[in-house]
């Protein structure tokens, strides 16, 4: 590539404002009514990019600090799980695909920022998880994701913005249910900083 | 590995279990989170970003919460103890930096069928004192107790 024009005296791009776009990139925007549409919908099954591996089991544990022998200890593991278990709460983890993949496919992104909606940012609200059996290294986990509301904007000490609640059934490839997730997140604008 | 099985009798309800002080809460952690679960929000790694959304610094996503709200229950049920239904709060968000303790009281106990079953309520503070993420979890000590009865 050759010359870059960049106006003179202005810094170059920061790593974040690089991530910035990107991330633009990956939510869709849209007016509440737009959003609205999308009550209801419910995704294709999409199956996990990876199989559940002990490696990410034992980062987790690692980052959480649980000695739970479950994840550490093959053998315990074994006798007591069928295999070493995953931590429950890395539920969602299983279906987020790698940064980055060498097909260079776009890559599937929970239906939460596929929602057409205004607002640039997100954080999370509440979530409420069943864990059936258990999740065991080997498995590789297939997502249904639903639509169940769109709040009215509502106007929280972070901006303004919507809560966005859905609802995500796993199978395992056996086809048998191994959790459902209900999460509720809020998609807002920043507000302006004092 | 010990066997840590659970007497289903003596479990009070209500009762309030000791507290647990968590490691601090590192950048290296924060960023630990998304390693394992791929979880690249840049809120969660990147402090420019976040200080740019109206948050003073990058702060642990869902899953680490809950990672460890059920760590803190399943340390008490013991390793053959299980969670099998968390619901939690968001309340406010734990940042790099921060430090956080857990609150744990047993709520109930009940069957359910052939499973034995815990309630346990968990509030996640902060060091101000800020319940950050108030939780309810269930536990299936089934295991536990079958063990202990053996």
């Amino acid at each position: 590539m050759g010359h870059r024009a960049e106006p003179v005296g202005r810094r170059i791009v920061s790593p974040s404002a690089r991530a910035r776009v990107a991330l633009s990139h990956e939510f869709a925007f849209g007016t509440y009514e737009d959003g609205l549409k999308m009550v209801g919908y419910r995704s294709e099954p999409r199956v996990a990019a990876t199989a559940v591996s002990g490696a990410r089991i034992q980062m987790f544990a690692a980052t959480v600090r649980d000695p739970n022998p479950g994840y550490w200890d093959v053998e315990f593991a074994a006798e007591t799980w069928g295999g070493l278990i995953a931590p429950p709460a890395m539920l969602m983890g299983w279906l987020i695909p790698p940064p980055w993949e060498p097909t260079g496919r776009p890559s599937a992104r929970s239906i939460a920022i596929r929602i057409p909606l205004p607002g640039t940012s997100l954080v999370n609200a509440s979530n409420e998880a069943e864990f059936f059996d258990p999740i065991r290294e080997g498995d590789r986990l297939t997502v249904v994701e639903e639509v169940v509301s769109i709040s009215p904007e509502k106007t929280t000490r972070l901006g303004a913005g919507h809560f966005v609640e859905t609802l995500e059934t796993y199978h395992r490839g056996d086809g048998s249910l191994v959790a459902t997730n209900q999460n509720t997140l809020f998609r807002f604008t920043p507000a302006e900083r004092a | 590995m010990t066997a840590t099985g659970l007497d289903w009798t003596a479990v009070a309800v209500p009762s309030t279990l000791p507290d647990v002080v968590d490691d601090p809460i590192s950048y290296e952690r924060v960023i630990m989170n998304p390693g394992s679960t791929w979880d690249y929000f840049p809120g969660h790694y990147d402090p420019e970003y976040a200080r740019e959304h109206g948050q003073p610094t990058i702060f642990v996503n869902t899953m680490h919460v809950a990672g460890f709200v059920d760590r803190v229950a399943t340390q008490w049920a013991g390793p053959y103890g299980r969670v099998v239904r968390r619901k939690l709060i968001l309340a406010a968000s734990i940042y790099a930096g921060d430090t956080i303790t857990a609150r744990r009281s047993i709520t109930a106990k009940r069957r359910d069928g052939d499973r034995w079953l815990i309630e346990m309520h968990v509030d996640v503070v902060n060091q101000n004192g800020e319940v950050c993420c108030p939780a309810d979890v269930t536990l299936d000590v089934s295991k536990a107790v079958r063990t202990t009865r053996r």
